[in-house]
């Protein structure tokens, strides 16, 4: 498999504290990542700094994706290459309508114009997937959105923007049985459909169920301290982090 | 005709006087225009020359009113509106003027009567705005929806005073707005509780984005309190757009400006969808548009 | 006797007393050129003084009322006698202070707040400095703390003086600051130099004692770069039948990456017109903080303006005032952002009771040039009864799209859920009401250093308990 992502010692800082102390990260074409560690370990600082968040700086090392070094980037650029990031705590945008936005975004990252008959039909049939009502299309970005709906709001965004390596910053925390059901069959739509690449920060399993993971990060104060497969989820569920922490 | 300057637009409370905010100046035309009653159950009119109106929503009738107001000259508005018990009024009024505009707004409620005004400002070079709204009977309602989008040298000074008089009243006041280039405004929102209006509740929230580099705005929310059984609240947020919202949309592929003018469009839409009239909605989003692209 | 400004109220002895004057130390009432040249000879003002002062009585006599506000008709400025001239000196040792003069001190409990960890002593008995005292090792770290009369002549002091006063509140600014340049006396000078951070609170304490007398002490605080200080001004004065006036005029100079922290607990009696002018003007990096609480006083005009004038400049303003029976307080904080990256912060309560009206007003200016600028505002009142009123008059002129403002302000009262609750404890409800309203103020109470804030509580206390009882 060829490199998609490539991240080679990188530091990032927020408000003068340096919270990534030299990360370094591949990740293939076609590849699921799993990464884990305690709360304030970085996992989401990481995906933050992938996607270019203004909070952070990256103070060292540097950012490629497919072959290109887009560290300095903006965020939309990256957008546009095929990087998602699904938030943990997605905003929300009173007066724009969830459709109006998704459209929006689809024509700026497709650069192509879509008839509206079009995008309303793949949207209605990604809705269905996640077993959102419908009306969510209509209402505003997000506004009075459970926990729930707003993470299947932005695994629907997943779907019609179909990018090459999809971030899920704990897509699956604070859900409901049938809400973790709906996200993972819309993970496995997203991979089956487009081959994309993932790269899943989670702390427990059942939304890894249907997917085969091929690399497992763990990640302790800001440094990737272990590597493994898809058995070493497993036993971090069981046995904890501790043995981890510290191990180069 | 007769020339005057006047003062319009006076704070109910006067302030710090180097604020420049306790009223306004104008040169005033004494048109002596007889008002129009409006009577039909839904008027929806063109205006543009001055004009004054009369609406009164009898018991239990429901009334609604929608104005387009583009004059070609300077222009006078006058609105009379009168709700009587369990009765209401909706009044929808849209400024596209070009030219110096007054408009005033004085309303009365009486027992369990509902008014909803919607004022949208788009693009309105010079204009200035008064409302006043007495909620005299008991359980009456003030609904006020707010929203401008102001750009080049526009200038807007609106002044709106809602004053509880009866028990129970209650009085929403949203104003959301757009600033571009040297756009100038002034927004000043009072809720005055008088004594007596025991159960009252009032709230007050202006939200402001500021786009333009040369914008001015000031923003004076008072609430004015002679009674002890109320609840009032005002609240402000003046600036740019979060940049927690430019990011999530720059995640999703949208570029700065884009993502900037969608925000732009969020805040009008949120006035805008008050309106229950989808034709009357889709008249505006044309405006907006249009404006948008010639701008 | 004037019925008009007598205010009958609760029982405030703890703060009312006050000594025969001997009548012959009035320089006589009423204000003209004379009395101003008077005050100026009795001063030995050097030349510079004297023109501001005859310059400043000019725009007085020119300049008109404010037209916003509390009413001031009652208050008539010319019979107000404007000049006391105590008979003693200035007194660096307690011992040499005159009895009657020491007998309230000492019922306002001053030589025991300095015993107990207060640097300095700078009280003010009518007109001038009567007693004052800094502690050795505050003077030997190089802190000037002294009155203003005495610096200005001081040939050290003297320059710095003459370059700062009445220069961040001019003449012109309003009638009262013309009023005040033209008789000011009294009042204190502070100054700290560079790297100096003092950890003890400099106090001064101010009273009014004769009938009919204004006071128009002026204090003037210059701190320089990377220096700290904490200032205590202390105000109390005794019920009195005739209008009394207060002028008062405070000038801060904040240097490069300095902190000051003012703070204020007003008790005027409540015949008393507060028309005081505080203003900050705040370098490079550098912090004002207010802390203020406004009890006293029949009307009051303070307002208190911090200039942003260097990059990174701060302001805080933490205020709370408390209008009781016949008194109209008229309180806020003005912030001017002048420099890029300035923020500015203003928490403010204000509480109305038995027909007391309290206002809160405020002005946030941010200007074309203070790009990535902040502010925040948020005020709170409560009413507590019927025959009150409390309005709130805030004001934002934001002329830059770089800025993030934010304002919030909510009025009510107090819930019968919480007094419910409380009584349901075992606590009376009188005690619940009281208890629920120091709650409400104690974003001020934990701002003030611990006597202060024991002060300030046992103050609502009696205010809510005179309104009962």
């Amino acid at each position: 498999m060829s490199q998609l992502l490539t991240i080679t010692d990188l530091y990032v800082s927020a408000e003068e504290k340096t919270l990534l102390h030299g990360v370094s990260l591949n990740i293939e074409h076609g590849s699921t990542h799993i990464l884990m560690g305690h709360n304030g370990a970085g996992k989401s600082t990481l995906g933050l700094a992938i996607m270019g968040s203004p909070e952070y700086t990256v103070t060292g090392g540097k950012i490629v994706f497919e072959g290109a070094d887009i560290t300095n980037e903006s965020t939309y650029e990256r957008a546009k290459r095929g990087i998602f990031l699904s938030f943990q705590n997605p905003v929300e945008i009173p007066g724009i309508t969830l459709w109006e936005f998704l459209r929006n975004s689809l024509e700026q990252i497709s650069g192509k114009h879509m008839k509206l008959w079009d995008f309303k039909k793949k949207l209605k049939a990604a809705m269905e997937l996640l077993n959102m009502d419908i009306s969510y299309a209509d209402r505003d970005l997000n506004v009075g959105f459970s926990g729930g709906e707003k993470k299947k709001s932005e695994i629907l965004q997943l779907l019609i923007l179909e990018p090459k390596l999809a971030i899920l910053d704990e897509t699956d925390s604070g859900l409901d049985v049938d809400a973790v059901k709906a996200v993972s069959q819309g993970i496995n739509e997203y991979k089956s459909r487009t081959g994309g690449s993932l790269l899943i920060i989670t702390h427990n399993t059942k939304m890894l169920e249907s997917l085969t993971v091929d690399t497992t990060h763990i990640l302790s104060a800001g440094k990737i301290v272990c590597d493994g497969g898809a058995e070493l989820v497993d036993d971090v569920i069981q046995n904890g982090f501790d043995r981890y922490n510290g191990k180069e | 005709m007769k020339m005057s300057t006047v003062k319009l637009n006076t704070l109910p409370v006067q302030t710090f006087s180097w604020l420049g905010v306790n009223d306004t100046h104008r040169e005033h035309e004494h048109n002596g225009i007889k008002a129009v009653t409006l009577d039909g159950d839904i008027n929806e009119i063109n205006i543009s020359e001055s004009a004054a109106f009369e609406i009164t929503a009898h018991c239990g009738e429901n009334k609604t009113g929608v104005m387009f107001i583009d004059p070609r000259g300077k222009t006078q508005i006058n609105t009379s509106v009168s709700v009587e018990s369990s009765s209401s009024v909706r009044l929808v009024q849209v400024f596209e003027s070009k030219a110096q505009t007054v408009s005033n707004v004085d309303a009365s409620l009486s027992d369990n009567a509902s008014f909803e005004l919607v004022q949208l400002f788009l693009g309105t070079s010079d204009t200035l705005s008064e409302i006043n709204t007495q909620l005299n009977g008991i359980k009456s309602e003030f609904t006020a929806n707010i929203g401008y989008l102001l750009s080049a040298d526009n200038k807007l000074d609106i002044n709106l005073i809602a004053r509880h008089l009866g028990r129970k009243t209650n009085s929403q006041i949203t104003a959301n707005g757009v600033m571009n280039s040297s756009s100038k405004k002034v927004f000043k929102g009072t809720i005055d509780f008088i004594k007596g209006c025991c159960g009252a509740v009032g709230a007050e929230n202006e939200d402001v984005l500021l786009i333009g580099e040369k914008v001015k705005n000031k923003t004076v929310p008072l609430i004015l309190c002679a009674e002890e059984d109320v609840q009032g609240s005002h609240g402000a947020s003046i600036g740019r757009v979060d940049e927690e919202h430019i990011f999530y949309m720059q995640s999703r592929g949208l570029p700065e400006d884009k993502a900037v003018q969608l925000m732009a469009r969020s805040k009008i839409a949120q006035i805008v969808n008050t309106i229950s009239d989808e034709q009357v909605r889709e008249r505006i989003y044309n405006i907006i548009g249009r404006d948008n692209e010639n701008g | 006797m004037s019925e008009k400004t007598y205010v009958a109220d609760i029982d405030r002895s703890r703060y009312d007393f006050r000594f025969e004057e001997d009548e012959s130390s009035f320089l006589g009432s009423g204000l003209d050129s004379e009395i101003v040249t008077a005050i100026s000879e009795e001063k030995g003002d050097p030349e510079w003084m004297r023109a501001l002062r005859l310059n400043s009585l000019e725009i007085y006599n020119k300049t008109k009322m404010a037209d916003w506000g509390p009413s001031i008709d009652e208050l008539d400025v010319d019979k107000i006698i404007t000049y006391i001239r105590q008979k003693s000196r200035m007194n660096t040792d307690w011992n040499d202070v005159p009895d009657d003069i020491k007998k309230t001190f000492e019922n306002l409990g001053i030589p025991q707040a300095e015993r107990e960890s207060l640097a300095g002593v700078g009280a003010q008995y009518d007109s001038e400095l009567v007693y004052h005292n800094v502690r050795k090792e505050v003077a030997q770290s190089g802190v000037v703390y002294t009155d203003l009369e005495s610096a200005m002549h001081d040939e050290r002091y003297a320059e710095m003086i003459k370059k700062h006063f009445m220069k961040l509140v001019p003449p012109t600014d309003h009638k009262f600051a013309a009023l005040h340049a033209a008789v000011w006396s009294g009042g204190s000078f502070v100054y700290v130099p560079k790297g100096v951070r003092l950890d003890i609170p400099l106090q001064s304490y101010f009273r009014l004692n004769a009938k009919g007398a204004g006071q128009f002490e002026h204090t003037l605080i210059i701190l320089e770069e990377d220096s700290y200080l904490h200032f205590i001004e202390g105000c109390s004065a005794p019920k009195y039948y005739e209008a009394g006036l207060h002028a008062g005029c405070v000038e801060l100079y904040v240097g490069k990456n300095a902190t000051l922290r003012y703070s204020t607990i007003e008790n005027w009696s409540k015949n008393m017109y507060n028309l005081n002018t505080k203003r900050a003007l705040v370098s490079e990096g550098g912090k004002i903080e207010w802390v203020s609480g406004s009890f006293g006083s029949h009307v009051s005009y303070l307002y208190p303006m911090s200039i942003l004038n260097g990059e990174g400049a701060r302001a805080e303003f933490t205020g709370i005032t408390f209008a009781g029976e016949g008194q109209n307080l008229d309180t806020g904080a003005k912030m001017v952002h002048n420099a890029p990256n300035t923020s500015s912060y203003m928490n403010t309560k204000s509480i109305s009771k038995s027909g007391g009206k309290s206002t809160f007003r405020s002005a946030v200016v941010v200007n074309q040039n203070a790009h990535g600028s902040k502010s925040a505002v948020s005020c709170e009142s409560l009413m507590l009864d019927s025959i009150s009123r409390s309005d709130t008059i805030p004001a934002m002129d934001i002329r830059t799209k770089y800025a993030d403002i934010g304002h919030e302000a909510k009025i009510g009262r107090i819930s019968d859920e919480s007094v419910f609750y409380l009584m349901s404890r075992g606590i009376s409800e009188q005690d619940a009401r009281a208890m629920i309203v120091r709650g409400f103020a104690d974003n001020v109470s934990k701002e003030l250093p611990l006597e202060y804030a024991m002060e300030m509580n046992n103050l609502i206390g009696l205010e809510m308990h005179g309104s009962i009882g």
